[in-house]
């Protein structure tokens, strides 16, 4: 796997320590819910998923 | 259920499993025991019964918590690309099997660390197989339906013997090799099977819970919503619990890496470093789908029962208020299945660190040395079992004493905490290599203490005094001191308070000792071969540096004592051939040195392997500079063996274009060759024609007839024309070679020029009943050599009507103005030009391997002098290349 692909997950590592953490979690921070899930759990859950789609994406073009 | 067939059911259970590891040991080679699919499975040891049950707890009582658990691995999982990897390649590498050695390795071969990392991963795990016992018996008890059953004694509680019988597991498939970096498929194997059933059996409750008891997700949040605590279950109270938020994930991203169990199996038991790129994105999701119905079903039990005292078991509860035993007992199965998993790669990653980073370095090698090889590895592996059942059996005494008064996440939390002193010694000394053992040893020290006296003591206190006096005013009564609020910081909740200052203080020591304490030779040695890990692969066993003096006879007693003979010898004799050094070789070296320790380290651990080895030779200090040197002058050696591979390969293949030139040469001088006898056939042919026909005159000049007669004649002068027109343009191109041609330089109008040239072809047209097309009807002046300019085109509408089919042949001439040059163009829709010919047309004596008559058409000279005229106008001339059907010759002719 090349530098640069490798490097797209630290960054993506780096993104979700930022949204996970505050102050940004607080930004999800409401009450509320989604399909009854209330929102909190709701974002971070997709924001989960996401970032499986994400490395998914990543590692099927770039691994070697 | 009555007891009995619980028992029962858990037995036949265990058996399926030993028959599971039984086969994988069996079939080792199998790509179902080696695929991404088992690692990433045998990865989810993460979720043990913390996740399983304790989960459900916390989102009953506390809230979203419990989530953070599981967002440190998720952050982490992209970041193993880079780092797990570097850890698995050095591992590999030295042959380390597990933690301990890890990090004493990383510091030359600490002793003293080793023994550390080994008495901080005892003291983390400990609680935590005891918080997994603690869950067995607690669910035996509410699947056995009587109540009434209290253990009183050890020999009474069913909890003693289950935790044999994982000791029992553990010991049988953990211990087969007496080297503990040989991989252990049968537990591996079991391990990713729990993990599927405990995972299947979580979301059954799930979708039971959520969709069969309750009207799904909106139906349970309707009911929750009325609950007085309900905007504490589902939001973060603030910044002050986004701290605690936040260091509780700082917590499980060191977890996913540090756990002894962890580290077994994402780095110890990796098969192939590929099964990385499944497992970056699986393990999130695993963990995702672990987590999504928790929180419902922590709610269905509050709606249901009301309190939320047993809110730990509501998966278990749920069903059986319910009537529904079958599923409760798949549940039980399920957290059963977490239980072992985790119980029993923990207590092997820890008793093979009790053994070779303890017991055998502070007290068996010099016993180990007079022995018989036979009776070394089986000390060794003896030495093994005996702390897996120690490890099981304190674990359940641990549990008896304490864990009945704690909850699932305090236990798992205080594990975690203590485990994390490990991070900074680890992490930093991976990537800096000025980390020194001293700054580690400290730093670990000074963080392990902090959390004791933060975390541990206060509930030990209270559970022997009864009072939580120390909890309440602190040390001596100084209230700076209170355990959950050092010096005032009295906001977060206990873990996430122990972890801030235990990781400050440990941090902060382990980096200022490193900068304040220079380590020895050997440490760095090590350490730059941690750092710079890739270029140290290459580098192999030079990458140690050492100097003194050693012979091969005493290495070689040595390894003979716990490998045996045979594998010695084996493994000497690759060594001497691998390095091209005679097999009788009297004098050990560095590499020799090396090779041994790391032969060794699986079976006793790297601090013993570095000490025995140290035993049987002279070593010399050798001083830091020195070693920097060494290291510094084997990387150059390898850069300048790369530079040399370039070099060749450079070489080689200038060579293959000198080849490819010379292959030109020749071809062009067959050309010549060719073009010559073309001529001399061409001039022949028509000298031929006239010789015979004036024979013929000369010889019936009386009886001929005067219309045959002017025949002849007529040849005769069609064959000097033609003979005269060859020479002609012999002559012209000569003149073009030589550059002895002058253009005759006029304004004039190129329209008139195409005309003109047209008109001069249209008859040979006419007759293959060829249309020729004038696109462009617009005046436009250029200076040029007219003649010159007719000769081009003529030549080009010649050539196309050569190579267009009859009748339907169309030839389209056109010109357009560009960038300082007038662009002129013949199109035809004849056979067109292979492509490749493309390149040579324009050369001189090149004619078409293609052309289908055997003799040439042309002498070969048309399109080269064509050429030579257009360049002596400053203009160029070409093909175009892809074009579907005919050929587009194009032509320029600058204008100011």
């Amino acid at each position: 796997m090349k530098k640069r692909h490798e490097q797209k997950l630290v960054v993506l590592a780096l993104a979700l320590f930022l949204i996970f953490n505050i102050p940004f979690i607080l930004v999800f921070n409401v009450e509320g819910a989604v399909l009854g899930i209330p929102v909190l759990y709701f974002s971070i859950f997709s924001i989960w998923l996401l970032s499986i789609v994400i490395s998914y994406i990543v590692l099927k073009r770039h691994y070697e | 259920m009555n007891n009995y067939s619980l028992i029962t059911i858990i037995i036949i259970y265990l058996a399926v499993l030993f028959y599971l590891a039984f086969l994988a040991e069996k079939k080792r080679q199998s790509k179902w025991v080696n695929n991404p699919y088992v690692y990433t499975l045998s990865l989810a040891v993460y979720c043990s019964a913390w996740t399983y049950y304790g989960s459900v707890g916390i989102a009953a009582n506390s809230g979203i918590n419990f989530l953070s658990i599981y967002l440190g691995p998720v952050i982490a999982a992209p970041l193993w690309i880079v780092v797990l990897r570097k850890i698995i390649r050095i591992s590999k590498q030295h042959k380390i099997s597990s933690i301990a050695d890890f990090i004493s390795l990383r510091y030359g071969n600490s002793r003293f660390l080793g023994a550390l990392v080994t008495i901080v991963c005892l003291f983390g795990t400990l609680p935590y197989i005891s918080l997994q016992l603690k869950a067995v018996s607690e669910t035996f008890e509410i699947m056995s339906d009587d109540t009434s059953y209290v253990s009183t004694t050890v020999m009474d509680d069913s909890t003693f013997y289950v935790a044999l019988l994982l000791a029992i597991f553990a010991t049988f498939f953990g211990t087969q090799h007496a080297d503990a970096s040989e991989k252990h498929k049968g537990i591996i194997a079991t391990v990713a099977f729990e993990s599927v059933l405990k995972l299947v059996f979580f979301l059954a409750i799930g979708v039971y819970v959520t969709f069969y008891l309750f009207d799904g997700t909106t139906d349970i949040y309707n009911q929750i919503s009325k609950a007085e605590n309900f905007k504490q279950l589902t939001t973060l109270d603030g910044v002050e619990d986004g701290f605690n938020w936040f260091f509780l994930i700082g917590l499980s991203f060191m977890a996913i890496f540090l756990l002894p169990r962890q580290f077994q199996v994402s780095v110890l038991e990796n098969n192939r470093e590929k099964h990385l790129k499944k497992a970056i994105w699986l393990f999130p999701l695993y963990l995702l789908l672990f987590n999504m119905f928790v929180i419902f079903i922590a709610w269905a039990g509050k709606i249901t029962f009301g309190s939320t005292e047993n809110a730990e078991y509501y998966s278990l509860l749920l069903p059986l208020e319910h009537g529904n035993s079958f599923l409760a007992t798949l549940v039980f199965l399920g957290g059963f299945s977490a239980v072992i998993s985790m119980v029993i790669v923990s207590t092997l990653a820890l008793s093979t660190m009790v053994s070779n980073n303890l017991i055998i370095p502070y007290g068996f090698l010099d016993k180990f040395i007079k022995n018989q090889p036979e009776r070394n590895s089986k000390y060794i592996k003896n030495i093994r079992r005996i702390s897996i059942f120690t490890i099981i059996i304190s674990a359940y005494f641990f549990y008896v004493l304490f864990s009945k008064e704690l909850s699932l996440y305090s236990i798992g939390l205080i594990s975690f905490v203590i485990i994390s002193q490990l991070a900074p010694s680890f992490f930093i000394g991976l990537y800096w290599n000025r980390g020194s053992s001293r700054a580690a040893i400290i730093g670990i020290l000074i963080g392990f203490f902090i959390t004791i006296y933060t975390l541990v003591l206060p509930f030990t206190l209270q559970a022997y005094t009864g009072t939580d006096n120390f909890t309440q005013f602190g040390l001596f009564g100084i209230s700076v001191l209170k355990p959950y609020a050092l010096f005032g910081i009295h906001f977060l909740s206990p873990p996430a308070h122990a972890f801030f200052w235990s990781m400050t203080f440990n941090i902060m020591a382990y980096l200022v000792f490193s900068l304040t304490s220079k380590g020895n030779y050997r440490e760095r040695n090590y350490a730059e071969m941690f750092v710079d890990s890739k270029n140290f692969t290459t580098l192999q066993d030079n990458a140690l540096v050492w100097k003194g003096e050693a012979h091969v006879i005493d290495i070689k007693n040595v390894l003979i004592r716990f490998l045996g003979e045979q594998r010695a010898t084996r493994a000497l004799k690759i060594f001497f051939t691998k390095y091209k050094l005679p097999q009788d070789t009297q004098l050990a070296d560095a590499r020799l040195i090396n090779f041994s320790e790391k032969l060794l380290t699986g079976s006793i651990g790297s601090a013993s392997a570095k000490i025995l080895i140290a035993s049987v030779v002279k070593e010399e200090q050798v001083s830091l500079v020195e070693v920097l040197k060494i290291l510094e002058e084997s990387k150059e050696n390898i850069v300048s063996n790369k530079a040399l591979l370039d070099k060749s390969n450079e070489l080689s293949q200038l060579s293959s274009k000198l080849k490819d030139v010379n292959e030109e040469l020749r071809s062009k001088d067959k050309q010549k060759d060719e073009f010559l006898d073309t001529v001399a056939h061409e001039l022949k042919t028509p000298v031929t024609g006239i010789r015979a026909a004036t024979e013929l005159l000369m010889d019936e000049e009386d009886d001929m007839p005067p219309e045959i007669k002017t025949q002849f004649l007529k040849n005769i002068l069609q064959d000097s024309d033609r003979l005269g027109r060859l020479i002609h343009n012999i002559l012209d191109f000569e003149k073009f070679e030589t550059g002895r041609l002058h253009l005759d330089l006029h304004y004039q109008d190129l329209q008139k020029t195409i005309v003109k040239a047209i008109n001069s072809i249209a008859q040979v047209a006419a007759k293959k009943e060829v249309q020729i097309i004038n696109k462009n009807v617009h005046s436009f002046k250029a200076t040029y050599d007219e003649d010159r300019i007719l000769q081009v085109l003529t030549n080009l509408l010649s050539n196309a009507i050569k190579f267009c089919n009859e009748k339907v042949g169309v030839i389209i001439v056109d010109f357009k103005l560009g960038n300082g040059h007038v662009e002129i163009s013949v199109t035809d829709n004849g056979k067109g030009i292979p492509t490749e010919d493309h390149d040579f047309i324009f050369d001189k004596f090149y004619q078409s391997q293609h052309q289908n008559t055997l003799k040439p058409q042309g002498s070969g000279l048309g399109l080269a002098i064509t050429k030579q005229i257009v360049e002596k106008h400053e203009g160029k001339i070409w093909a175009k290349k892809d074009v579907k059907k005919g050929a587009i010759l194009v032509f320029t002719i600058p204008f100011k």
